[in-house]
């Protein structure tokens, strides 16, 4: 199983209102993608995310995890415990990030089996998550500086007035040429994005079926990633979401990993 | 025996199940069944393992307080069932301290593979080092004390009794070669450590992670797992007396991250350990000397391969040539794995590589989840060479199948 920054899952869902407001008139693609980027997603978090991946015959497959993300200033702390498949339960990956963009995150993998808390090196942000449609890129960490970001257009989608901002990486070797994304305006929430791969072919198309305004942030509580070109999907759902409760710091530990959900 | 332990425990489970029925919905039921067919790659086809397993966990935990009870079997058409329980232990939480009692696996260093400062729990190697690791350690009756401040750890252990490595049977294709010069005659009467206080071991370590480098640092006043051969020559040929002796050890681990490496070490200075020796002056055939045991280690990703690398070496202290062992033994293991398929198949590569006799164990394994939780598994057993650790089971050349329904 391959895991890594996966305090972004969770995050990734969380979607907070921009804390600056700028005029329709002046707001540049930039702007408008770093507002994404830097919500305001509360002191912790905790929820249980169900992904489900389904093929072009229709068969699923479910993964279920449960995930604590806390701020700890110059830094953030994410923890999360594998609940099925009943192969994989009791795995528990625990992430540190930093402020600082140049240092690397921290990551240790529990593996019950072996009874060892184990440090791994972080892996390439362009690699799949769990063997699903989702990179942890998709996910929400790639930074704003990585790309040039382009105003389009605006459009109204669902009733949503959105900016359609496209993005192109300034490394040319980086796994998408392209990416589009509908953001609506009054949220900061990307409500739909299209992904083009290296032959500017469309790859996958992101769609979030439902979102929820919990303690003051926008949570993305559905989400579909379409494969278009493998004709594959990956389902994502969030589930009893929490904000703000005071996790304690010492459920970032080694004794936490080792403990599991008791 | 075995039949009368099976009918106790199936009673003692459906006791356990009829208590538990009231609070079913607090227990947690996990485990697997497994078949494992193994064949030797020989003319005859003989079947090197025919196995069943069913392993049970069930745990359950309150606010403060938790069990955990691991029942296994092992079935096999053409032998005696085995049958008992890996693990059996509470557990109590405190703020900071947490207290583990009765039957566990403990587990420490930073070595795959490779049992250094990993010495807490002793080893069944029914069949050698071919089991999965949680099969391979066995569980010890303990007190576990764990003190916790920040990220740092102290640990403590006192096990009251002690355990030794579980060798093959003597008819099993995984006895180890006997270098004996003729058939000897064992003597088994001083093998067993008498269960009493005196006899108890006890390990400390203290452990910290951080963002630079996770590390340990342990100390154990200890049994060797492995007995001494004592030898006494007679009228009638070689007398073998297998006997455990008092090891005290301190050592360490440590691992970083490096750019996209990971790097590993681990050692450990065992003070006072018995080797069997050819020299003539001694009456038993066995010297004390100390002894160094380290690793370092390497996994990095290639090509979305992981691969991962150790060099182990074992150093005999103050050595003398009648030594039986070479005063440097150097092993080297190798993997790499590689995911297919969405993570639903997996190609990997395991070797362990004797440096001193140019032998090794070589196990390709192809791993495909046919569904969530249920695994098909087909490998295979290289041994090479003709003499060593790994070497001397040449003829022990295996492909194998396993199939496991996790639940």
């Amino acid at each position: 199983m391959k895991v890594k920054k996966l305090q972004l899952v969770l995050m990734a869902m969380l979607i907070a209102v921009p804390t600056l407001i700028f005029s329709q008139a002046k707001i540049t693609g930039l702007q408008i993608i770093e507002n994404v980027y830097n919500r305001e997603t509360g002191n912790d978090s905790q929820g249980d995310l169900t992904m489900s991946l389904i093929n072009s015959r229709g068969d699923q497959r479910v993964r279920k995890i449960k995930q604590f993300v806390k701020d700890f200033g110059d830094m953030e702390k994410s923890i999360m415990f594998f609940v099925s498949p009943a192969d994989v339960r009791n795995t528990s990956f625990m992430n540190w990030s930093y402020d600082d963009a140049g240092k690397d995150d921290d990551q240790w993998i529990y593996l019950p089996a072996l009874k060892k808390v184990k440090r791994i090196s972080s892996d390439s942000k362009s690699d799949y998550f769990m063997g699903s449609d989702f990179t942890y890129d998709d996910l929400g960490d790639r930074h704003p500086t990585e790309d040039n970001h382009k105003l389009l257009r605006e459009e109204t989608i669902d009733g949503e007035n959105c900016y359609v901002v496209e993005s192109i990486p300034k490394d040319e070797d980086y796994m998408y040429s392209r990416t589009v994304v509908w953001i609506i305006k009054d949220k900061s929430i990307g409500l739909k994005k299209e992904f083009y791969d290296e032959d500017e072919e469309l790859l996958k198309t992101l769609t979030n079926k439902k979102y929820e305004k919990i303690k003051g942030y926008w949570i993305i509580l559905s989400s579909e990633m379409f494969n278009v070109q493998k004709d594959h999907t990956t389902k994502m759902e969030l589930a009893n979401v929490k904000l703000d409760t005071g996790i304690p710091a010492n459920k970032f530990t080694e004794r936490m990993m080792k403990r599991g959900l008791k | 025996m075995r039949k009368l332990n099976f009918k106790i425990f199936w009673v003692v489970f459906a006791l356990f199940v009829f208590i538990n029925g009231a609070q079913a919905q607090t227990l947690n039921w996990s485990g697997y069944a497994r078949n494992y067919t193994g064949m030797l790659l020989t003319e005859n086809n003989e079947y090197a393992i025919l196995q069943n397993t069913f392993n049970l966990n069930i745990e359950q935990s309150k606010d403060k307080v938790a069990y955990k009870v691991n029942p296994y079997i092992y079935q096999y058409p053409n032998q005696e069932m085995e049958i008992g329980l890996r693990e059996a232990y509470m557990d109590i939480y405190f703020n900071a301290v947490d207290l583990r009692i009765g039957k566990q696996q403990i587990i420490w260093g930073k070595a795959d593979g490779v049992f250094i400062t990993d010495i807490v729990s002793p080893k069944d190697l029914s069949e050698f080092l071919l089991r999965d690791f949680d099969e391979i350690r066995m569980g010890v009756t303990s007190l576990k004390a764990n003190y916790y401040l920040g990220d740092n750890t102290f640990e403590f252990v006192w096990a009251p009794n002690f355990v030794s490595t579980q060798m093959p049977d003597e008819s099993s294709i995984w006895f180890p070669q006997l270098d004996f010069p003729t058939a000897p005659v064992f003597d088994y009467s001083q093998k067993e450590v008498g269960a009493k206080l005196e006899n108890s071991e006890v390990f400390a370590k203290f452990s910290a992670i951080t963002s630079a480098m996770d590390f340990e640092i342990m100390g154990g006043y200890a049994w060797d797992d492995d007995p001494t051969m004592h030898i006494a020559k007679n009228s009638t040929g070689l007398t073998v007396t297998p006997r455990h002796h008092r090891l005290g050890l301190a050592g360490g681990s440590f691992s970083s991250t490096l750019g996209g490496f990971v790097l590993r070490g681990e050692g450990a200075y065992y003070n006072g350990k018995y080797f069997n020796s050819e020299d003539p002056k001694l009456t038993d055939g066995t010297v004390k000397k100390n002894y160094i045991h380290y690793l370092v280690g390497l996994d990095y990703t290639l090509w979305d391969i992981r691969l991962s690398s150790q060099f182990i070496q074992q150093a005999i202290l103050d050595y003398e040539k009648p030594i039986k062992n070479d005063e440097y033994e150097n092993t080297m293991t190798v993997l790499a794995s590689k995911d297919f398929l969405r993570e639903t198949l997996r190609l990997e590569l395991f070797s362990y590589i004797g440096l001193n006799n140019s032998d090794a164990l070589i196990r390709p394994k192809v791993i495909y989840d046919l569904a969530d939780g249920f695994e098909l598994l087909l490998g295979a057993n290289i041994f090479v060479g003709d003499a060593g650790r790994f070497g001397q089971y040449d003829g022990n050349d295996m492909v194998y199948a396993k199939v496991k329904y996790s639940f």
